[in-house]
């Protein structure tokens, strides 16, 4: 039984959890990468650190990390 | 709790827009969700399934899902702003506030809530003080959680207005059109899915604030100087140094009240009997889910003042003017061309501070992921107490299971229609709020003493419960209107001091009102023939063997880990004493 979303399906409620933040973390990392490297950085206070592609890369590991973990057809 | 109301006086114009990958951001959040709804469809074909999740859910899903259901984003947003404005006496309403009543019903009320194997709040009261009282119950919540839902509509129609322009029906529609179509279609699972995908959305949207604030900053004391400077004071950085009187501190408030009147009756209402969060629970899988459940709740609500208080203290220190100078915050009735934000825009201010293209669409989606799912928890709670607590208990009886399956997806939508137009009644007419958030706090405290007695007292009576509960409510609702008309004569009478301010108000009245509550129902159940101990097994405390929760180890214990969560609980209060 998948955790949370009901007997006979395949989809656990973490492999949500997973999937969406994995799908955040693909979207948000490269596009701190660009603004990084590409100097496309936006005027907010420390920009110097970049959090989205440090954010970004943080939240493609853990959705990453949960998405593998809870995938459907595991158990 | 909150002041929603306040969130009506957003200045005008928006504070930012948001880039093409924020909108993929926040269309990706409703696709998930959408999706969700139609994929556990399947798996709520029975009533249990609808309204109880199928009673499937292990601990950490319902647990998080528990103190979800209460991480909104007026919350969030609310009090951020009471924090810039209080400091830290806003974390009294995560800690105090919460931490010992959601370890209360976790040890010691859940085993009668699961073992009763009630369906809702109501349905136990039903079960322990007879129909009258579960009538007052349900219609009361009923009434309530609807037009709360309406209020959370229009908040985040109001909030998206004033940080993005977005037009107020189109929030309306599509937030409303969205929560009903997946609480329709997948009852309280979808709605629990919701909440925890929520829950881990709202830290990511949210947590990147204090921690670029506290780089910014300097630190924890290196914030607490720049505070200390920027408002002339210490006291905004810590809990209880100021509370030894009213005009101590900015609140307003007495020890006394935030220890009995919060931390007792305000909190122990709200967490044990409020059938919004206690739902949540009774969805746990078996007796040690739906004691862990809480336990790990609390453990989680205990670090939610990171994410809210910690950027209203931060904002304090770090916001400033473009000539250098600090950046004050005002009231809402304040609010001018000298000083353009108030205090309920901290956390917009904060997330515009630090998050650009992409993150900020994060917290935006944040947001509404959390307004949606307080809809969806308002919801589904108003579809399960209507189906079984108001139209099968006195409108139809003996209907098919199948049948109340389709009332209950019918309640959805016409609760959620019922919450459309209160938005916009509250759209025309803002002191409906004030109302509502006033009805709210009507019913929790004498409820919370109706049931705790039900469930520790062998010798409450069926009609002791009742008019406990009648004349519990309707003392609240007198010394509302009472303080509401009468002023600062009334609000010293019922606070106790003349140095007391609306805040205090409403613990005290709680208290008051729970006491007498407890009272009459002593009186008229001595006054009155007691149950007999068979007439009461499975739902008062000495009437009914606890069943093992299944516990092998210590590890496996709720009782350890509530020892764990309260220790913690005492030294976060002793740090920030």
């Amino acid at each position: 039984m998948a955790d949370g979303t009901g007997r006979g399906e395949r989809l656990s409620i973490w492999f949500f959890v997973g999937f969406l933040t994995l799908i955040y973390g693909l979207v948000l990392a490269p596009y701190g990468a660009w603004e990084w490297f590409g100097h496309h950085e936006a005027p907010t206070v420390l920009n110097n650190l970049h959090p989205t592609f440090w954010w970004g890369s943080f939240m493609l590991l853990f959705g990453a990390f949960y998405t593998i973990k809870f995938r459907p057809g595991k158990d | 709790m909150l002041p929603i109301a306040a969130l009506m006086f957003f200045n005008e114009g928006q504070l930012t827009h948001l880039a093409p990958v924020d909108i993929l951001i926040l269309a990706l959040y409703f696709a998930v969700v959408v999706f969700i709804g139609f994929y556990v469809k399947g798996s709520t074909n029975t009533s249990e399934q609808f309204f109880l999740a199928g009673r499937e859910m292990s601990a950490w899903i319902a647990g998080l899902s528990f103190v979800s259901a209460n991480l909104g984003s007026l919350e969030l947003m609310g009090w951020a702003g009471a924090a810039y404005q209080y400091g830290m006496l806003a974390t009294h309403w995560y800690w105090i506030g919460a931490i010992p009543a959601m370890l209360f019903l976790g040890i010691v009320m859940m085993p009668f809530y699961y073992i009763s194997k009630t369906h809702s709040v109501p349905g136990y009261l039903q079960l322990r003080f007879g129909e009258g009282s579960r009538a007052i119950a349900a219609v009361s919540f009923g009434l309530m959680t609807i037009l709360m839902s309406g209020v959370n509509m229009y908040a985040m129609a109001l909030v998206m207005k004033v940080i993005l322009g977005w037009d107020i029906s189109f929030s309306i529609w599509v937030g409303a059109a969205t929560v009903a179509l997946y609480v329709m279609l997948g009852g309280l699972r979808s709605a629990i899915i919701n909440e925890v995908l929520q829950f881990v959305l709202i830290w990511a949207g949210a947590a990147l604030i204090p921690i670029l604030g506290l780089v910014e900053a300097g630190g924890w004391t290196n914030l607490k100087a720049q505070i200390a400077v920027n408002v002339g004071s210490t006291d905004y950085t810590h809990l209880w140094t100021t509370l030894g009187h009213f005009r101590d501190n900015p609140m307003g408030v007495h020890w006394t009240g935030i220890v009995f009147g919060l931390g007792f009756v305000v909190s122990f209402g709200y967490w044990t009997t409020d059938f919004l969060v206690v739902q949540r629970v009774l969805s746990a899988n078996n007796l040690r889910a739906a004691k862990m459940a809480p336990v790990i709740g609390a453990a989680f609500k205990m670090a939610v003042p990171f994410i809210v208080i910690v950027p209203g203290l931060l904002a304090l220190a770090v916001l400033k003017n473009p000539d250098g100078s600090v950046l004050h915050l005002v009231g809402e009735n304040a609010v001018n061309a000298a000083h353009p934000y108030s205090y309920n825009e901290v956390l917009p201010l904060m997330l515009i501070r630090y998050c650009g293209p992409g993150l900020l669409g994060l917290g935006i989606t944040a947001l509404v992921a959390g307004f949606m799912s307080g809809m969806a928890g308002n919801v589904s709670a108003f579809s399960t107490v209507w189906t079984y607590d108001i139209y099968g208990a006195f409108i139809n009886k003996k209907a098919s299971d199948k049948h109340y399956v389709f009332m209950g997806r019918l309640s959805t939508v016409v609760g959620m229609i019922v919450s459309i137009l209160t938005a916009y009644l509250v759209a025309h007419a803002a002191s409906i709020m004030d109302y509502v958030q006033a009805l709210f706090s009507f019913f929790i405290a004498p409820l919370f003493g109706t049931v705790v007695l039900g469930m520790l007292w062998k010798r409450a009576t069926r009609a002791g419960g009742f008019w406990g509960l009648l004349i519990g409510t309707a003392s609240s609702i007198g010394m509302w209107l009472y303080t509401t008309y009468g002023g600062q004569v009334a609000l010293a009478r019922i606070a106790l001091s003349g140095d007391a301010r609306p805040m205090a108000e409403t613990l005290y009245r709680a208290l008051w009102a729970w006491l007498i509550c407890v009272g009459v129902t002593v009186v008229v159940s001595y006054c009155t023939k007691p149950f007999t101990d068979t007439q009461l097994s499975g739902l008062v405390y000495g009437a009914t063997p606890i069943p093992d929760d299944g516990a092998q180890t210590l590890f496996q214990k709720p009782l350890f880990w509530a020892v764990v969560v309260i220790t913690v609980f005492f030294i976060l209060n002793i740090v920030f004493f």
